[in-house]
């Protein structure tokens, strides 16, 4: 028997899990307007991002894929656009409407001024999310869901059970024809030739391992030794060492299945199965990549405790540090820690865990949803200019 | 009592996972390797215990995997951590070209 989830049905053939309206802003000076728009919307999620104003290259591409993807993202109904001008929004937005999703721009020059432009922000918005609401869940395979496997705050106990636990969650995903996607590259720094040999094929392989040196090298060309940042200093509190402990333990949250295609930042996977996405550590920009891939939802494992998600896309945080779910439950959302106390197998609890995440992906809200304990920000490798 | 678990039989180290780590502790060894072990220091949750002596530059091994190397010389029951392991990647402050 196929196992299933309750979703929303986009025009694309996309899945969502959510159904919100997002309100993105396309640079960083138009933020106070999306704010002002979605805090009016019962139902709209402000995407704020820093910068793209004044950036170029390779970042500037990053930055618009991304804002281009989340909009894409099939947790959206519908996107409110708020950018300055009409080219640089277009630039987003037409990647948006592609999806066939209603898209609706908010150009604040034109409106003439912020008041204006937060007026019509809210009115469009407002009428996106009454025709949001008419839409009802629906039971689709699991082959619809593309999961993102996350991990911060970690400690010795992310390598010893929740990232092994989430493994075995991704594992009965993917068995059942669904998609993950790890990203956090330096993560991977120490034991990228051990994750290489789970490559489909040689081109996979080296694709993979191209882009990890590349971080490794982008790193070192700053002169400096990055492991004043990575592990960063609550990991080393929690007992990692090195970056190539840290690299073992996080590596287990992948599972065992073949690493079937190497993402840039925030694209989208073009198949099933387990994908590798470039991408900078930091939890933020991380979850921002995965959104902007188009992930659903994401499962975060964390061992010393970390709050964030993302607005577009539920993350959810799971815990097998006992002193971590007792202290900070908060913002846990399942726990794995009977794998250290109590002698449980990975196999159970990933089991259990599974079955989680399609309760989620039905509609069950995470922590970071509950309190918005949600942020976003596009990884970058330059100065504005 | 205080547990220490391996995660491969090949390991030199075991990992503290339940605190009271306190000197002159016996901890018992989980996973893949069993026994016991006598802390020679106070080990928090979490750390590392050494399970055999290294000397200087020997390589730290856990999940069979080369996960660092010594920076002082090591003997059975001290902490591993820091101020006695180093990584042997990412390290742009030693390259000289």
């Amino acid at each position: 028997m196929t196992d299933t989830f309750l979703g929303f049905e986009r025009s694309d053939g996309q899945v969502g899990v959510r159904n919100h309206i997002g309100v993105i802003s396309i640079m960083d000076n138009v933020n106070p307007v999306t704010r002002a728009i979605a805090d009016s919307v019962a139902g709209a999620v402000p995407v704020t991002t820093l910068f793209v104003r004044g950036q170029y290259g390779k970042d500037l591409e990053m930055a618009y894929n991304t804002l281009a993807g989340m909009g894409r993202n099939p947790n959206l109904n519908g996107a409110v656009i708020v950018g300055m001008e009409e080219t640089s929004t277009n630039i987003v937005a037409d990647r948006v409407r592609n999806t066939g999703k209603p898209v609706e721009t908010i150009l604040i020059q034109e409106q003439g001024g912020t008041v204006n432009a937060t007026a019509a922000g809210i009115r469009a918005a407002s009428r996106m999310a009454i025709a949001a609401s008419r839409e009802r869940r629906k039971k689709f395979p699991v082959s619809e869901l593309v999961l993102g496997l996350e991990c911060g705050g970690s400690d010795t106990t992310s390598g010893l059970a929740s990232n092994p636990a989430l493994g075995r969650a991704a594992d009965r995903l993917i068995a059942e024809g669904g998609t993950a996607v790890v990203t956090e590259t330096a993560e991977f720094m120490g034991a990228e030739e051990i994750f290489a040999e789970r490559a489909v094929d040689a081109g996979v392989k080296k694709a993979f391992i191209k882009m990890v040196l590349d971080h490794e090298a982008e790193a070192m060309k700053a002169g400096v030794d990055i492991r004043g940042a990575n592990p960063v200093p609550d990991n080393i509190r929690g007992g990692l060492t090195t970056i190539e402990e840290k690299a073992m333990g996080a590596m287990a949250k992948t599972g065992t299945t073949p690493l079937v295609e190497v993402l840039e930042y925030s694209e989208a996977p073009s198949r099933k199965g387990l994908h590798f996405m470039a991408g900078s550590a930091p939890a933020v920009e991380s979850l921002t990549g995965l959104a902007g891939g188009g992930c659903q939802l994401t499962v975060f494992t964390t061992g010393v405790g970390n709050t964030i998600g993302n607005m577009i896309m539920p993350t959810a945080k799971i815990s097998g540090n006992i002193n971590t779910i007792r202290d900070f439950p908060d913002n846990i959302d399942f726990d794995v820690s009977d794998i250290l106390e109590n002698d449980k197998s990975f196999t159970e609890m990933g089991d259990a865990l599974y079955d989680y995440i399609l309760d989620m992906a039905s509609g069950t809200i995470t922590t970071s949803e509950a309190l918005k304990q949600q942020e976003t920000a596009i990884m970058r490798f330059g100065m504005t200019i | 009592m205080v547990r220490a678990i391996v995660l491969n039989s090949q390991d030199n180290v075991a990992t503290l996972i339940d605190s009271g780590g306190a000197a002159d502790t016996t901890v018992e060894l989980r996973g893949e390797k069993q026994g016991t072990v006598m802390l020679k220091q106070d080990i928090p949750f979490g750390h590392k215990v050494a399970l055999a002596d290294m000397d200087v530059g020997a390589e730290i091994l856990k999940y069979a995997t080369v996960v660092g190397e010594t920076t002082a010389a090591i003997s059975v029951g001290e902490h591993v951590h820091i101020h006695n392991v180093d990584s042997k990647r990412g390290r742009g402050d030693k390259t000289t070209s």
